[in-house]
């Protein structure tokens, strides 16, 4: 059992599937107007990105979901690993934060609603 | 190879790859590459390894116990479902790649480690109904080529020294 020179074969194979997974889910350079916070796939509420403020999102553990200077992070979580804190900050939209133990996903969205402009 | 032999071999790769999922969790792995769910798979060594020497059935049933006892000791439910979803991924695709003949040991491990990836991101789009954890995918695939490469050379290391115990099965 040796490595064959078809195993980079293997390699470059998974490479492509991760370029093309990435190529599906680039982040566009839209800024994101809201927030949208989801529980176990509901939306339970949503922040404006123009307003600092800070929430707190229960279940079986408490993220605190803070919103400062047009960006939104998970600033503290009691659940294991804290993963969802390591992301740090996001801004554009499309981009979301995930806390897995806690069902949690904080997605960032473009502003919906006021229209700027109607063209047509 | 006897009934009884093959019986007791299993089991014993069952507990194998219950102490090396367990003795994972000790790695701290995610404080040097900050991914969520990023871990060795050291577990797959032990998959790889009865598929290899004894097939895809045999294979199986390590796999299913060492899912069931490992969310005994601490996984819980959400673990079982993502390392059953998986590991049956995994297990199905390195099957049918070393069936293929085109790769070594090497490449099987790399590609099972790339199907566990896509089955853990496929339970978490389950569990949470957004397909955006996605994003997440390219990352764990290209760690994937890194721990396949390494779990990969580990089994290679353990079939060379089976290979003087237990002779190649036909299945």
């Amino acid at each position: 059992m040796v490595f064959r020179k078809t195993d980079i074969l293997a390699i470059a194979l998974v490479v492509v599937m991760a370029v093309l997974v990435a190529l599906l889910f680039l982040p566009g350079k839209t800024p994101g107007g809201q927030v949208q916070i989801y529980q176990d796939g509901r939306l339970i509420q949503t922040l404006s990105l123009q307003k600092d403020q800070q929430v707190r999102v229960g279940g079986a553990y408490e993220n605190t979901v803070t919103v400062r200077d047009g960006k939104v992070a998970v600033t503290a979580s009691d659940c294991p690993g804290e993963d969802c804190v390591g992301c740090g900050w996001i801004e554009v939209a499309g981009r979301s934060i995930v806390c897995l133990p806690n069902g949690v996903e904080v997605r960032v969205v473009e502003a919906t609603g006021d229209v700027d402009m109607v063209v047509g | 190879m006897t009934k009884t032999k093959k019986l007791a071999l299993g089991a014993v790769l069952i507990a194998l790859a219950l102490a090396l999922s367990y003795t994972e969790r000790f790695i701290p792995l995610q404080l040097v590459i900050p991914l969520p769910g990023i871990k060795l798979g050291l577990a797959n060594i032990v998959t790889l390894v009865a598929l290899y020497l004894f097939g895809t059935r045999q294979a199986f049933a390590v796999l299913v116990p060492r899912c069931l006892l490992g969310a005994m000791f601490g996984g819980g439910i959400t673990g079982l479902l993502f390392s059953l979803l998986g590991g049956i991924l995994a297990l199905a695709v390195m099957a049918l790649v070393r069936r293929t003949g085109w790769f070594s040991v090497y490449g099987v491990s790399v590609l099972g480690a790339a199907a566990h990836n896509v089955g853990q991101i496929l339970a978490a789009m389950g569990l949470m109904q957004s397909v955006y954890v996605g994003a997440y995918l390219p990352w764990l695939l290209l760690m994937a080529i890194v721990t396949g490469l390494l779990t990969g050379g580990c089994s290679a290391g353990v079939l060379r020294a089976m290979e003087r115990v237990i002779p190649r099965p036909t299945a």
